[in-house]
């Protein structure tokens, strides 16, 4: 602790310095919050009152003047939303199910066999699967329809099982796990099916759940998608579903809100769980 | 061989080597049936590549070339490249193209300056810097559909934008009613999702700069903006790019807003390509000219991909 004339108004310097930079900080960070309260807030107070806090700016535009759940009632009891959740749900769970299958599939075959070709077999995949599929899912949709795939969960699940970036990942970390794994297990007399899907894939909780969430999220924000195979309510996402209470009711804010945090809970704790799930698989890497 | 073996695992690298070599003795029955689990491993993905990319990209490519009539009685008739030519004959499709052009000139720099700005700001050591940085990343959890319509009311011209903007001593603005500045309203929803998702990533390139090079600055006795430009960008391009490329590969799909929120209007002033091609499918009932606007908005995606893929690519050899 020697003190210098010079350090004192050094700290003072860098003092003010990170006053600054922490009221941007607060500053920016609340205004991209923001939003996301006023949705939370408006999705538990009656609808009528989203529209009169509106404007002039007061602070009842976040402050409710009673908490209700009315608009969650509305939208999962009286509309079609809590179907349209249930759809949404089967869609993602049997795309993870197969894609993951898939991918894991693919990115073995590509990071444990040499084959001439290997590589190219590897960037084309990719890159075609990092094409978005926005692109092509016009013509993609008139093919499915008239291949009979229209108003069909296969037709909506198919088109989300591949996913390029899917298969990157667990490429990449397939080729950490050392071959003498895979060697050991084949003296042991595994079969190559078992090697890749209980030696491989229990070494790889981390690459799976990223993998699982790509392909989960993907499916649970897709809209192009559906809105062009799906006419059947019956059989409609819940974005759709979401978009449609948008356009159907004028202004019923308090179930689009309600909807929005439907929608963006729903992820979240299936990330949650799918953490749970496949952290548990994963037994941990290296070689000793 | 030996110069690539200097990568940043060069021990699995050489454990992997090694591990194979004794293979090569039994190789003979053993590589056979390698190729046959090779192909049937990866059949599943490759019967999804053709199905689900390669048969409906030369499906529309054929598709653009023919002419069908109303009615679909008479059989749709080649056509060359007449689509195309009638498209950009047509100055209401030009005018879409270069709108789509002009809008990825704009928001794509604009996002990914402000994720740059707040990735550097939330890398500083201030108070619970975490928080702050937490709070820019909500708006990624909202599904789009989901910030659309609440934009959608936030932009209302009775909205609270406007009420803030009032309190604040302006005058209230027609947002996504006016043609000029519906797009601005897209834009400005489309980057409270986009910056704080290209900021993770931006994040995390910068907290792979070793710290003796802010070190080495402050020796030198470099100042904040000199260290920014002489030493954080430099170090940060590769991210930087990859951002870029990967934040202009999203933007020109960009669909969910224009269709809740403006429908292309008003006056055409929000039509983006992705919207027009759906449009003129569904909308107009012109498979052939949709398929032709597709092909479009494909080759342009194909050239971004390929950009991307180059970069992910590189990310992987080490610095």
């Amino acid at each position: 602790m020697t003190t210098t004339p010079a350090l004192p108004v050094r700290t003072r310097r860098v003092k003010t310095s990170t006053v600054v930079l922490t009221a941007v900080a607060v500053i920016v960070g609340a205004g991209f919050v923001l939003p996301a309260i006023w949705i939370l807030i408006g999705s538990f107070r009656p609808n009528a009152e989203i529209l009169t806090t509106m404007s002039p700016l007061s602070w009842h535009l976040v402050i409710p003047s009673e908490v209700t759940f009315e608009n969650y009632v509305h939208l999962l009891v009286d509309s079609g939303f809590a179907r349209a959740l249930l759809n949404s749900f089967i869609v993602c769970i049997a795309s993870v199910a197969i894609g993951l299958a898939m991918s894991a599939m693919a990115a073995y075959a590509l990071a444990v066999y040499q084959f001439p070709g290997r590589n190219l077999i590897f960037a084309v995949i990719v890159i075609s699967f990092m094409v978005p599929f926005e692109a092509i899912a016009i013509p993609l949709a008139q093919q499915f329809t008239d291949w009979g795939l229209g108003n069909t969960m296969t037709g909506l699940i198919l088109p989300g099982v591949a996913n390029g970036l899917a298969i990157f990942n667990l490429r990449q970390y397939f080729l950490g796990i050392p071959q003498s794994y895979r060697e050991a297990a084949m003296i042991d007399g595994a079969s190559e099916p078992r090697i890749l899907f209980s030696l491989y894939a229990r070494l790889s909780g981390p690459a799976l759940t990223n993998s699982a969430l790509l392909i989960f999220l993907g499916q649970w924000t897709a809209f192009l998608w559906p809105l062009l195979i799906v006419s059947d309510q019956k059989l409609q996402l819940a974005p759709v579903a979401l978009a449609g209470t948008f356009g159907e009711h004028a202004a019923d804010y308090g179930q689009n809100f309600a909807g929005t945090i439907v929608l963006t809970l729903v992820p979240a704790v299936s990330m949650f769980v799918l953490q749970r799930f496949f952290g548990r698989l994963s037994i941990g890497s290296g070689e000793k | 061989m030996a110069s690539s073996t200097v990568t940043s695992e060069p021990v699995v690298a050489k454990r992997r080597r090694a591990g194979r070599r004794p293979e090569a003795g039994r190789q003979r029955p053993g590589r056979r049936q390698e190729l046959m689990w090779a192909a049937i491993f990866l059949s599943p993905a490759i019967v999804a590549l053709v199905v689900l990319r390669v048969v409906p990209t030369v499906g529309a490519v054929v598709q653009s070339l023919y002419k069908a009539f109303p009615g679909g009685i008479i059989p749709a008739t080649f056509h060359g490249l007449g689509n195309y030519e009638s498209l950009f004959a047509d100055p209401n499709f030009v005018s879409t193209i270069v709108r789509t052009l002009v809008f990825n000139a704009i928001i794509n720099p604009f996002q990914i300056v402000l994720a740059l700005l707040l990735a550097v700001l939330f890398t500083q050591k201030i108070p619970a810097v975490g928080v702050w940085r937490t709070l820019v990343f909500i708006p990624i959890t909202v599904p789009i559909v989901g910030s659309s319509i609440a934009w959608g009311a936030a932009l209302n011209p009775e909205g609270p934008v406007n009420a803030l903007i009032s309190a604040l001593g302006g005058n209230p603005q027609p947002f996504l009613t006016s043609p000029d500045q519906a797009l601005a309203g897209i834009i400005m929803l489309a980057s409270w999702i986009g910056i704080g998702y290209w900021m993770l990533f931006l994040i995390s390139g910068l907290q792979a700069i070793p710290e003796e090079l802010y070190d080495a600055a402050k020796i030198d006795r470099a100042g904040p903006i000199r260290t920014f430009f002489s030493i954080t960008i430099p170090m940060l391009k590769r991210p930087l790019l990859f951002v870029l490329v990967a934040d202009t590969v999203a933007n020109f799909v960009l669909f969910v807003p224009v269709q809740l929120l403006t429908q292309g209007g008003p006056q055409n002033s929000t039509t983006l390509l992705m919207f027009d091609a759906y449009r003129t499918t569904y909308g107009y009932g012109s498979r052939n000219l949709g398929a032709a606007e597709v092909v479009i908005l494909t080759v342009i995606m194909i050239f971004f991909v390929l950009l991307q893929f180059r970069l992910l690519r590189e990310e992987r050899t080490p610095r």
